[in-house]
């Protein structure tokens, strides 16, 4: 009898659930947060135009629901095909079945929560009455993101291409010079994860979309803002949470060396904090760009420093005296 | 003979299940301790145990006079891990998956003997490619340079010869035998070949169940490999009450 669906979804579901609730904030917490950036903007007044804030917002949702949808997607698919299941005789349309499954349940799940927080923010929003059309560009612009990184991840050949782009091209300006003699090659190695991450979460279409989503007749200066905001923020969470990863892996993989705290601190904070020092270049000249600057850097300032989260793993990671031990 | 590595009572616990249960073991500088025993029996756990990379329940681990608990650094200068090949990291090359290990022992590059090692087991020519594009006996060779970086008193190996070729697993045996003669080096190594453990290892240690069941030292191993009678196989057999 051909099954239904992935017999590893049971599998996965069990390993989540022994994991603890911290893989729940793990999984969830980043589009959490993401959908709560959506609605605040999408409510906001930052432009002093409300269609400005609608549009903003919707563009958020609609990156990050098709960068988080593309991203996970691709890694069950992935790991399902060339995992340890990767053999089993399992057919291709249950795998496509319960990844769909997932992927609506989690869509599903999203507009729920935006509908909640929207309708929780109409009772002392400015904008009440307006809030619907906010629900709705969110929503459509989720269910949008959604579907494009499915139509993506389904296309035939989706994994060799992948596979193919992860992290091959070396950096065009080479600083050698940043590389931590006392953990060499830590570097490229976070350097390389975040590359990969940025290409599976859907990378310089990011910039297509800012500008379908930028209203007719917008300032070009206040676009160009906009996109060198939009694209610098997401690089840097992308980076961060690459960085963090990439010395997680490091530290297990060298458990059994003689390497004390410090000097893992130091060569694992490098590429993290020149990837910021840029990243504030590029959004301090875009909140230049944008009227009401002010303001804006201000938000660019919380999402920022939202995004550096993951350095605390890192400093975490390495507080002992011995963190080998 | 001071003892370069000393475990007492060691304990290691999985969940409910304890892997190791009061495990008690010496080794001594040039030593070649093969470490066999069935699926299960916790030779990796020990292995893991005594490098720092499994947390220990209980017993005390001692390498070159330096309590791994109390100073891990210290204890592990004295040991070499070789690496799982599916820990490797898939976005570096072996090149610079080996500079990463040698910047960690603290070492300004790459040591010679390490390289040498390289051409001995005839990875050089791939060292600048990427890992993810290695095949299993690629990975395992670079696993095993990456134990071997410094060339530590104590070499942690477990199945290193899975995955060589024929005439890089003898190129190793034959390494592995030159490095201990020089006295400096020991090795503990994990296997379920008991051909090499009988043929190469100055000492044998069954493991069962968490426990040292048995060990035949270098006079009895000597004696099976003279009389065709008796093998490594037909002695474990008998100490598992096959």
């Amino acid at each position: 009898m051909t099954a239904l669906w992935h017999p590893v979804i049971r599998a996965d579901w069990l390993v989540l659930r022994r994991t603890g609730s911290i893989a729940f904030v793990r999984i969830l917490g980043a589009p959490a947060l993401l959908l709560v950036c959506c609605a605040a903007l999408a409510c906001g007044e930052f432009y002093g135009d409300y269609g400005w804030c609608l549009a903003a917002g919707a563009l958020l949702a609609l990156g990050a629901s098709h960068a988080i949808a593309y991203q996970r997607l691709l890694d069950a698919m992935t790991r399902w095909r060339f995992g340890w299941c990767g053999a089993l005789p399992i057919a291709r349309g249950a795998a496509a079945r319960t990844l769909l499954l997932l992927a609506a349940a989690a869509l599903m799940a999203s507009l729920a929560f935006v509908t909640a927080l929207l309708f929780g923010a109409s009772t002392f929003a400015p904008h009440g009455r307006d809030l619907f059309y906010a629900l709705v560009g969110i929503d459509l612009a989720l269910v949008a993101g959604a579907a494009v990184a499915a139509i993506r991840v389904f296309r035939r050949g989706a994994f060799a291409r992948v596979h193919h782009a992860d992290g091959i091209r070396e950096p065009l300006l080479a600083l050698p010079w940043l590389d931590d003699p006392r953990l060499p090659h830590l570097l490229d190695w976070q350097r390389r994860s975040a590359l990969v991450r940025w290409r599976r979460g859907g990378s310089f279409a990011t910039v297509g979309i800012v500008l379908a989503a930028v209203p007719i007749g917008a300032p070009i200066l206040e676009v160009a803002g906009l996109v060198l905001v939009v694209l610098s923020w997401s690089w840097l969470a992308v980076v961060m949470h690459a960085s963090a990863d990439a010395f997680a892996a490091a530290a297990r993989l060298l458990a059994a060396m003689p390497w004390d705290a410090r000097s893992a601190r130091l060569a694992s904070l490098r590429y993290p904090l020149v990837a910021t020092s840029c990243a504030l270049v590029f959004m301090a000249i875009g909140t230049a760009l944008l009227r009401h600057g002010v303001v804006a850097a201000v938000w660019i300032a919380c999402t920022g420093a939202a995004s550096a989260w993951p350095l605390v793993r890192i400093l975490r990671a390495t507080r002992s005296p011995e963190p080998s031990a | 003979m001071t003892a370069l590595l000393r475990v007492s009572s060691l304990r290691v616990v999985y969940g409910d299940t304890r892997v190791l249960d009061g495990v008690d073991l010496e080794i001594v500088h040039g030593e070649f301790v093969a470490l066999i025993g069935p699926n299960g029996a916790g030779k990796t756990t020990l292995l893991h145990a005594i490098a720092g990379v499994a947390p220990l329940y209980g017993g005390h681990v001692d390498l070159d006079g330096h309590d791994l608990a109390n100073a891990p650094r210290a204890a592990k200068q004295a040991i070499g891990l070789a690496i799982d090949p599916p820990n490797l990291p898939a976005l570096l090359t072996g090149r610079e998956c080996l500079a990463l290990f040698a910047g960690a022992r603290k070492l300004p590059a790459i040591p010679p003997a390490t390289l040498a090692l390289g051409e001995i087991l005839s990875l050089t020519p791939v060292l600048d490619r990427r890992i993810d594009s290695y095949s299993l006996g690629m990975r395992q060779k670079l696993g095993i340079m990456l134990g071997l970086l410094g060339e530590p008193p104590l070499l942690l190996l477990d199945e290193p010869f899975n995955g060589l070729d024929p005439r890089s697993a003898l190129a190793f045996k034959s390494h592995l035998v030159s490095l201990v003669a020089r006295g400096n080096t020991s090795v503990l190594l994990a296997t379920h070949s008991l051909d090499i453990a009988e043929h190469y290892a100055t000492r044998v240690v069954l493991l069962m169940d968490g426990h040292v069941r048995r060990s035949w030292d270098a006079a009895e191993l000597a004696a099976m490999r003279e009389n065709p009678e008796h093998s490594l196989e037909k002695a474990m057999a008998e100490a598992c009450g096959i």
